[in-house]
Order: structure tokens, then sequence, then C-alpha cells
């Protein structure tokens, strides 16, 4: 009796000991507090324990302790505000990690990936992460904003909010432009010549501004550790900043703005009553984010591990002497590149753009209509839509097979064997790549190495190096017998020719060459390259 | 169950799915990173073939065989068995390599065999002893050199190896009946192809742009007005460019990259072959 009396004491104790510890780390939540908490239960003190932590505790003192249930409807947010931080956060864990493993110099940039890619345990998962992050990135704020933009959530007390906003996309494209470099590829060098190139155009400090952002003349030691700094502390800590700003806007001063039928009095006071409701920060605004942060994480990790993402792009090491045929800007700058050409560098590349954020800067003091739902701004919402499918074809005319004319030869040798990346050619299995001279011609057999066995399981012959030949023959001769196409696409009175050749243990040499009757001058004109394949090079 | 529980719970399992991912993708690493390691030596064979044959093909050869009394062959077994043992040289042949390329040779190593082109022997490849490439593309270049190795025939033991007497420099000697599909197999073997089938170093063989294949080309040089050779035949005519290749250099052409040792290193029958599969080309 007496024992069991002085455990109950020893156990109140305790319990009151471990409660005063738990209040103190969570900044006044008790063990039975976060128990209810945990099951969704009403509070179980009084006054409110859980709006106590908003001026206690650092991390949620920046946090709402509610909003009203109208703005947390899904359908009104899409949660891209969250999703864009969330993004960042990914960015900001992985690119920390990533720096460990990288030098910024134009030696070992490169060499440096190599190494990340083929010798650390989970460095590709990492570095596909990271690339995967930095364009859900892109997507988000964008989305984010053109949500804004639809449900009319600029208007009155927003305007500075939104004013941060665009400040907010300008950062993340330049975080992504400049973490674009790093890798030090021909991707990364050319992309970032033609970016920087483009400041150049600028009027009167131009030459200036491009020298300060590449550190000499042309791009080198110099310009690859500016951008890094840039992408690894000066437009993060911008990011943090404005990040801040824009969300202690968004979470104290005006929270989520309410459904413009809720605002405008359309509603039921039903509804009304209804869409003031608060919900409270801790524990459902909480948990939902949590909930959200763990879909995020499956969804990139997913992605990578079952390949949904063809994982990060990485070329051949970047070589300021070769020019590459295709040189291709960020998906997110193809708008930019198609743009630039339709006019001249210095209006397409450097005013017009400049007038583009002017506007968006200016949406909310242009637009003085107070309404906000989709029906009473015909206009806004009509040119708002118009721009997003200006950005959309313009996009397409950036594509490189866009308005820049190729020499037919060259065209379809680079796109059996593309500089950089795979083509149909790598694509064929290399013990299918049988030595021979194949001549291109009106009649192409069945089958090009009738008489190759390379297994019992495998068909006889070589179907796919076939195949591949059998396009590369159609796409010559009907640029030697359609007279009717672009001079600079017509190859008249054609030979064209690919030779494979044993050239090394494990390597095979191709060779295609193609020689044509210039349409203008009729003088004699041929065009060649050669193609070295593995059997390790990556394209099975 | 109310949407905070819910969404704890759905929470809770998307982590321990994310986690089990990450588990069985991770299983997979050692094998991944294995079979990257192999991609990223694949394409620095490629991108060393490419620059070896841009700069270093006009002297050693578009296969590695040398230019006999210049430029020592690389493709040989010498180069990686003993060459190291013989200039004292304690690192790895690649290094070997590389530091050879790097710097060049002011002189020759072995004056007697290959005396280089000039002076400098070999000039110096790197930029930082004024050459013209990096040192990543020197090291893609020793890759491709490496890859020889298990190739590499043993040029000190090959000369023996001939199945019957070299076939000489008598280009009015009775060939034996060719056949062509030795032939072909002699003409990879030997390297012709390497600058006779699609590079532009020596004359082509097959037909291309207006000019006739190798077999009709070889019948109208003879009649030709600056044909200096005693070829009378298309035949003697081949021959001879085989054994006495500075007999006739075709107008265009460097004298001085076509091996003038294959009277000694080809048999009558060897060279037969290769005439008649050269002759196949019409």
């Amino acid at each position: 009796m007496l024992n069991s009396l002085k455990l109950q004491d020893l156990r109140k104790k305790l319990s009151a000991a471990i409660d005063q510890r738990v209040r103190i780390i969570t900044a006044g939540l008790g063990i039975d507090e976060l128990r209810a908490v945990m099951r969704g239960d009403p509070p179980t003190e009084r006054p409110n324990p859980r709006y106590k932590v908003h001026t206690t505790s650092f991390l949620f003192h920046i946090r709402p302790r509610y909003y009203e249930r109208g703005s947390t409807i899904f359908a009104h947010t899409f949660r891209l505000g969250f999703f864009t931080t969330f993004a960042f956060a990914v960015e900001t864990i992985t690119g920390l990690i990533l720096m460990i493993y990288y030098t910024p110099s134009p030696d070992e940039a490169y060499s440096s990936i190599l190494n990340l890619m083929s010798n650390v345990p989970f460095g590709s998962m990492l570095r596909d992460i990271h690339r995967l992050g930095a364009e859900a990135m892109v997507i988000f704020t964008t989305l984010h904003m053109l949500r804004t933009f639809l449900t009319g959530s600029y208007k009155k007390d927003r305007s500075f909010t939104w004013l941060t906003g665009v400040i907010l996309l300008g950062v993340t494209l330049l975080l992504s432009f400049s973490g674009y470099l790093l890798p030090w590829d021909q991707l990364a060098f050319w992309a970032v010549t033609i970016g920087t190139s483009m400041v150049e155009a600028a009027p009167v400090f131009g030459t200036e501004a491009n020298l300060l952002l590449r550190g000499a003349p042309d791009i080198g030691a110099g310009g690859l550790l500016r951008f890094y700094l840039l992408h690894v502390v000066l437009v993060p800590l911008i990011a943090i900043l404005v990040i801040s700003i824009h969300y202690y806007k968004v979470a104290r001063e005006h929270g989520i703005s309410q459904p413009a039928r809720i605002e405008e009095g359309k509603a039921s006071p039903e509804q009304v009553k209804n869409a003031k409701q608060r919900v409270d920060f801790i524990p459902d605004l909480l948990t939902h984010e949590v909930f959200l942060t763990a879909l995020g994480l499956f969804i990139l990790v997913a992605a990578i591990a079952f390949n949904f993402y063809g994982g990060a792009p990485l070329e051949h090491i970047a070589n300021p002497q070769q020019t590459p045929l295709d040189t291709k800007a960020p998906w997110y700058f193809w708008w930019l590149q198609g743009m630039l050409k339709l006019g001249d560098k210095t209006l397409m590349g450097i005013i017009l753009p400049t007038i583009m954020v002017a506007v968006l800067v200016g949406i909310p003091y242009i637009d003085r209509n107070p309404h906000r739902s989709l029906f009473k701004r015909p206009w806004a919402v009509g040119l708002g839509l118009l721009a997003t499918l200006a950005i959309v074809v313009l996009s397409y005319m950036g594509l490189p097979e866009y308005g820049i004319p190729t020499p037919a030869a060259s065209r379809i040798i680079q796109d059996m064997a593309p500089e950089e990346g795979l083509g149909p050619l790598r694509e064929v299995p290399f013990e299918q790549l049988q030595p021979g001279v194949y001549e291109v011609g009106q009649e192409v057999p069945n089958n090009l190495c009738p008489d190759l066995i390379l297994g019992s399981d495998q068909p006889r012959g070589c179907p796919e190096l076939t195949e591949v030949f059998k396009d590369y023959n159609d796409r010559i001769i009907r640029a030697a017998t359609v007279t009717n196409l672009p001079k600079n696409e017509r190859l008249p009175n054609v030979q064209a020719v690919m030779v494979i050749e044993d050239w090394q243990q494990d390597l095979r040499k191709v060779t295609m060459r193609i020689g044509w009757d210039d349409v203008d001058s009729a003088e004699r004109k041929s065009y060649e390259r050669h193609v070295y394949i593995h059997r390790d090079h990556g394209g099975e | 169950m109310s949407r905070v529980q819910i969404e704890i719970f759905l929470g809770t399992l998307l982590v321990l799915a994310t986690g089990a991912l990450i588990i069985v993708y991770g299983l997979g690493e050692e094998e991944r990173m294995a079979r990257l390691e192999r991609q990223q030596q694949g394409q620095a064979i490629e991108v060393g073939a490419e620059l070896y044959d841009n700069n270093c093909k006009g002297c050693h050869g578009p296969q590695g065989e040398g230019v006999p009394g210049l430029c020592p062959p690389l493709n040989d077994k010498y180069l990686f068995t003993d060459r190291m043992k013989d200039v004292g040289w304690s690192g790895s042949v690649e290094d070997y390599i590389v530091a050879t390329v790097s710097s060049g040779r002011l002189t020759s190593t072995r004056p007697e065999l290959y005396a280089g082109q000039g002076s400098p022997a070999m000039p110096a490849w790197s930029e930082d002893y004024a050459g013209p490439l990096r040192q990543d593309q020197i090291r893609n270049i020793a890759a491709f050199i490496m890859n020889w190795e298990p190739t590499a025939p043993d040029r000190r033991t090959e000369g023996g190896q001939l199945a019957g007497p070299p076939v000489g420099t008598d280009i009015t000697i009775e060939l034996p009946e060719g056949d062509t599909v030795n032939g072909e197999a002699l003409a990879n073997a030997k390297g012709c192809v390497g600058c006779h089938v699609s590079t532009p170093t020596g004359p082509a063989w097959s037909a291309s742009e207006g000019t006739p294949g190798i077999a009709d080309r070889s019948a109208l040089r003879i009649e030709q007005a600056d044909y200096n050779g005693t070829a009378e035949t298309a035949e003697q005519y081949l021959l001879e460019s085989i054994v006495l290749p500075k007999a006739y250099v075709v107008e265009g052409y460097l004298d001085n990259l076509m091996p003038a040792n294959f009277g000694s290193t080809l048999t009558a029958q060897d060279a037969a072959d290769i005439i008649a599969y050269m002759l196949t080309f019409k």
C-alpha cells in the first residue's frame, strides 16, 4: 500500500518534470496538449496554449496563428507558394551537400562533376534532385504568379507583396541561370556565353556590365568563380531576405486572399460565415504542411529512382574553341531566345525585357479595377492570357529547330549523330555496327549485314543499324530528288556514304560523307564527319 | 478520422515509402557508379580518338603504326611492356604518355630508329608549354593510346613471322592469284583503310564525286603526262605504290606518310590479295 503510493507519487513527479521540459522545448505545449494536437482534438488548456507558441517560439512567430477557411481551399491556391518554398529548401540542402564535392575552377569543375557521379554514393541522385528542384522552383514560381494574377490577389494592400513576388521571380531565374554554368560543360558554357553577351548589348554600360559578370572579355576562371559566388552566396541571401519579406506580409499582415466570390458578395451569408472561420495553424495547417513536405520529397525521390526524370544533363567539357551546332538556352529562357530571333539584340534582349518587367511590376498600379472576379475584369484577364500565350509561342520560336537554316548535309548528319547527347546512330547496339562501306542509293537492302550472327537469341543481321541507315538514306534521297525544297535543304547529284571501321578494341569509327552540287554556284561540295563510338559510351 | 489524423497517417506512410525507395536505390548504387565510370572511360576514349585524328595521326599514323625512320609506333607492344624500363620511367605508361605529349621532345630518344620531324623532334602539345591542347584533352588522348594495349602487335618479332619470302621492290614480278576477301582483311589489319577509305590523308580507294575508284584510276594514272614511275599495268602501278611509295606521289598528298617498308613486310601473296581487293573499287 505504502509502496504503491510512493510509486504513484514518483510517477506524478516524473511526469510533471517531463511535462515541464517538454513545455520549455515546445515553447508552451505540454504532453497532454501535444497528444491532443496529434489527434486533432481541441486545446486542453485555457488560454489556448497553441497561440502562445506564436509569440514564444522564433520559428513559429513568423507563422500565422490561423488562416480563414476560405483562403485554404485547395483549388484557390493549389499550394503553389508552399511548393516554391519547399523547392527552395530542397535546393539549399542538396546544394550545401553538392558544394562539398565541387571546385569552382575550369580545370577542376568538370572532373569534380564526373567524380561526383561515378565515385560518390548517391552523388547522381543529389545532382538530379538539385536539378529537378531548380526546374520545379521555376515552374511553381511562375504558376504562383499566374494564379495570383488570375484571382486578382495583387490588388490594394497586396500590391507591395506582388512587387516582392516579381523580384522573387527574377531571383529564381537568376539562381537557376547562375547554377547553369557550374558543371562547365558545353551546354553550360555556351548558354551562359550567349546570356552574358546579351548584357553586352545594353546601352551605355553594356561592355562594363559584361566584363563585371564574366571577369574577362570571355568566360574563364574569373567568370566561373563569379557565377559560383553569385549562385551559392549572393543570390540565395537576396532570396532568403525577399522570401522573408514576401511571406511575412502574407502571414502576418493581409493573409492569403479569400476567393473572389466570397469577398465580392456573390456568396450566401452562410458561405461567407463558413469561409471566415478560422483554421488554426496548430494543428491543422502545420500537419498539412508536414504532409505536403512528405509528399514533395516522395515525388522528388520517386522521379529520380524510377527515372521518370531524365536526369541532369552533362555534355562534353566546355571548349571555348568549338561552338556547338545547336546551342540552346534553358527552357525557361526559350522565349528570350525566340525574341532575339525577331530583331536586334539591344531592342529584343534588353529594352523589351526591361519593359516587360516594368509592366509586371506595375500591374497593381496600372490595373485600377477594384473587382477581383474573373468575369468583372475581362480586359485584365484577356491580356494576361494573351501574354501567357505569347510567351508559349515565343518559347516555341526559341527552339533551335525554328528559323535557323542549316545546310542539309550538316543537318542530316547532326541529326544522326549529334555533337552532344546520343542520337539514333549511337543508340544502335555496338555489336550491330558492322564494319563496312554502306552507300546511299535508291535501293536499300532489307538487312545491311545478313551474315551477322550475334547469338542464338538475337535476330540475324543488324536490324537497328539497317533502320538508322535507311533513315539516313531516305533523308538524303529526299533532299536529292524533291526539287521544291528551299535551296539550303537540297542536295542535287548527291553521293553519300556511311563507312564503319573497326578502330581499336571496343572502338569503332563511323564516317558519314555527303557530296553534292551547290544549288547556287553549281560547285561540288562535300561535308563529312567522323564519329567514334565506344562499346561503353552509355547508349544502351 | 479527422483530417489531421489522415494527414499524419499518409505523411508517415510517404516518409516510410521515401526511405524504402532510397534504400532500394542505394542497393544499386555500387553498380551504377561502376557503370558510370566505364561510360566516362569510354567517352574519354572517343574524345581522345577524335583529338588523335586531328593532331597526332600525321606523324604517328592513323592507326598508331608510326612512320619507320621518323616517328615511333604507338600501338606497339614494346610501349606497353619494356619501354618504361628502358627509359627509367617510374610511373605508369599513361602518365608517361601524358608527360611526353604535354612537353614534347626536344631531341629524339632513339635517333637511329625514329629521328622525329626536325627540331624539336616532337612539339609540346600542352597549353602550359605553348601548345594547343588543354590538360584534359591530353588525358583523353592518353586514354585512347592506352586502349591499344590489348591488341598491340609485337613489332620486334613480327618480321620473322612472314609466311613466305617478302615481295620485295621489283614491280615486274609475276604475282600469284589474289583473293579479295583476304585482301580486305589485310587492308584492315595493315592499316591501309585508315588513310585510304575515309580520311583525306591518302587518296581514297572508293569512287567519289566524279573520280572513279582506285582500279580504274590506276589505269588512268600511268597514262598521265606527269607520271614518272615505271609501271605499265594497273596492277604494277598498285604494287609500285605499295612497295615504292615515293616512285610517284599523287599531287596534293605528302610524300612521307605512306610507310616505305611494305616490300619487306608483305609476302607476294599478301600483295596480290590486297591488289585484288583494291581492283574491286571500280
